[in-house]
């Protein structure tokens, strides 16, 4: 064991709550950023993983709530099991808008489905020691999936160059707001993890699954969208494609994705070290979707 | 040392061996996006029948009083999702309230909804702001309609209106004129003036004898027992109103009719607000008491710490519970009417009579 030990940065917390978002996308066209298909779709990607992954999320950490004997980590973990449902809501609702545009994600959706809601589901285990591991397995891959998303969601806070290009304002405050509350709660699935379980070997093992799970499912929704987008013809994504796109600030940059993979790996590693929490509640302080929840929220009687 | 440079036969069977597998592959990809794994047989993903977070805006043409405090809104957008006579939509206001009403137009025109509601000077003030706030060439925010009262398939109809009641059974009216069924309504409101929409109905009824109206300022409350009597074995009774007309119309139905009501429900979730009663957790083997002023989700958690919930307002549904037995009060605003068959958020939702059993 080595003595070095994850260091929480405390000015990083914040109290976590849901919030009822709604949004309009009948005015949303097929390419949200405009020209440039291959950006839409690698970000597309996203509406067709997480309303089943977040959904998977919830359906674990119902089963992990009786492991958890730290009053103000299981206050944590009720306000991110609500912001993650809502999630999880708010991207499935885009996709009847791809049908819309001639673009069915069905194909691909119910594959993902499939995938968390069989795959990595309950299974038949004997209740004991095989069905701890199981949970305790998905609470892992749920703390390394977590590190990825949190830094997905400061790179959209600052991914300044979207603006300029002149991408969909609705899409893009739906991309912020789920940001700004997944750099939010971006520790607890971590600290779930330290709480419930915390081994390194474990720690490794999911972080390699969940790693090259997410390549594969994100390199196979980009060549499914581009094939079946309606306006393209041999439509095509490659991974030039993709570095030139964080060149350009429309998509993450290579190196720093890269730099930031092995990182949860570090044994200092606490997810409050990166991202800023000040800056996602700025933005959720402005975001349409986000004040307009708050004014749903005060209206109701 | 050099490597020994491979036979041309082997070059060319893996370079052969490669091609037909990329090509495979790109085949199988094609037709399952993440081959190898299977779908799953019903998808999900996408195919929600929960309240949607998706809302649409539309422009406000025509603002028209068809009643004394009733006003009536033609909101205008283009390729609007289909509705059937029954359905309703959220009116998101900008206040933020949220408030249904039922759509009271042309389900065959693309392009409009219309909805008319009835100042409630005594309400919660949804009404006040859409008789207030909204004005014509403004646009307002809506969520897509949604059935929860459909018009039932039968050889004849009862339809029974209170008030403001008649919007949803309005389009009823129109489709089952349209198709020559037999059918009865009764109506009745305060006054005359203060009931839309009875010169349309009068037109329907052209031949006379189908339409009941009764005003309480000349005629005192509709009969709603005699009208159900008079009904024929087998006739759908549909009713909206105020509550005890609904009551009335439950307690007297006679027996082979089939009952349909519209209830207008707390679009507000609020936990809060109604007598007391009890939930017994079944697989704990406990009963708790919900008094009137606390939520079931706070009952269970006294007995039950590790119970889940989240937002407390009914959105999230992360306390969504299996119900065993037991009236269920939903209070949502998320789930669907098959999941309310068995299930409930115990964050809002109650009870209608004195008892839920939940599978906990």
């Amino acid at each position: 064991m080595s003595n070095t030990q994850p260091a929480p940065v405390t000015s990083e917390r914040t109290p976590l709550r849901a919030r009822k978002v709604s949004f309009a996308w009948e005015k949303t066209p097929l390419h949200w950023v405009p020209g440039d298909p291959f950006t839409t779709h690698t970000i597309n990607v996203l509406h067709l993983l997480l309303p089943a992954g977040e959904r998977w999320f919830i359906h674990v950490y119902r089963q992990v709530l009786p492991y958890i004997h730290d009053e103000q980590l299981r206050q944590d973990v009720i306000g991110f099991i609500g912001q993650e449902a809502v999630h999880s809501q708010a991207h499935d609702d885009v996709l009847p808008r791809l049908r819309e545009l001639g673009l069915d994600p069905t194909p691909y959706t119910a594959q993902v489905d499939w995938f968390f809601e069989k795959l990595l589901g309950d299974r038949t285990l004997p209740p004991g020691r095989a069905r701890t591991w199981w949970l305790m397995e998905r609470v892992a891959l749920i703390s390394a999936i977590e590190h990825y998303t949190a830094f997905l969601g400061d790179w959209v806070l600052n991914a300044d160059a979207l603006d300029r290009r002149g991408a969909d304002p609705m899409m893009l405050d739906l991309l912020r707001w789920h940001g700004a509350e997944e750099v939010e709660h971006r520790s607890v699935a971590f600290e779930v993890f330290m709480h419930v379980d915390g081994g390194y070997r474990r720690r490794a093992r999911t972080w390699a699954t969940a790693f090259s799970t997410l390549v594969f499912l994100w390199q196979r929704g980009i060549r499914f969208f581009m094939e079946n987008d309606p306006s393209l013809l041999n439509g095509k994504g490659s991974v030039k494609e993709f570095y030139l796109g964080g060149k350009r600030g429309t998509l993450p940059a290579t190196g720093d994705l890269l730099r930031s993979v092995p990182r949860y790996l570090s044994r200092g590693y606490h997810p409050s070290q990166e991202g800023s929490t000040a800056q996602a509640i700025d933005y959720l302080a402005h975001s349409p979707a986000a004040t307009a929840a708050e004014a749903r929220m005060t209206g109701t009687s | 040392m050099p490597l020994p440079l491979p036979r041309l036969r082997t070059v060319v069977l893996v370079a052969g061996a490669a091609l037909l597998t990329k090509r495979a592959l790109r085949r199988r990809i094609r037709s399952s996006p993440l081959w190898p794994l299977p779908a799953l047989e019903e998808p999900v993903s996408g195919h929600a029948e929960r309240r949607t977070t998706a809302t649409r805006r539309l422009l406000i043409t025509e603002r028209t009083t068809p009643a004394e405090g009733v006003v009536q809104l033609r909101l205008k957008g283009s390729g609007l999702p289909a509705w059937q006579p029954g359905a309703h939509l959220d009116l998101l206001l900008p206040s933020g309230l949220v408030r249904q009403y039922s759509l009271c137009g042309d389900p065959a025109d693309p392009d409009t909804y219309t909805i008319a509601t009835r100042l409630v000077e005594d309400g919660r003030g949804g009404s006040r702001e859409v008789h207030e706030r909204l004005r014509e060439g403004e646009e307002v925010e809506i969520r897509d309609p949604r059935n929860r009262f459909p018009l039932a398939e039968a050889p004849a109809y009862l339809f029974v209106a209170g008030g403001i009641g008649i919007t949803p059974i309005l389009p009823m009216l129109r489709s089952v004129a349209a198709s020559g069924a037999d059918w009865r309504l009764l109506y009745g409101g305060r006054s005359r003036a203060s009931m839309p929409f009875l010169d349309e109905i009068e037109k329907l009824d052209a031949e006379g004898g189908r339409v009941t109206v009764v005003a309480e300022d000349e005629a005192g409350h509709p009969d709603a027992a005699a009208a159900l009597a008079a009904t024929a074995p087998g006739t759908a009774v549909h009713c909206c109103g105020p509550e005890p007309l609904m009551d009335a119309v439950r307690a007297a139905l006679p027996p082979g009719r089939t009952l349909h009501l519209e209830r207008f429900t707390a679009a507000a979730a609020s936990s809060a607000g109604s007598a007391p009663f009890e939930v017994e957790l079944r697989r704990l083997g406990r009963t708790v008491q919900v008094p009137a002023d606390r939520s079931v989700l706070a009952a269970v958690r006294d007995e039950l710490p590790y119970v889940s919930y989240s937002c407390e307002q009914g959105f999230c549904g992360t306390c969504r519970q299996r119900v065993l037995e037991g009236e269920i009060d939903h209070r949502d605003e998320l789930l669907t009417d098959s999941e309310r068959d068995d299930s409930m958020l115990i964050c809002v939702s109650r009870c209608r009579g004195e008892r839920l059993v939940l599978d906990l």
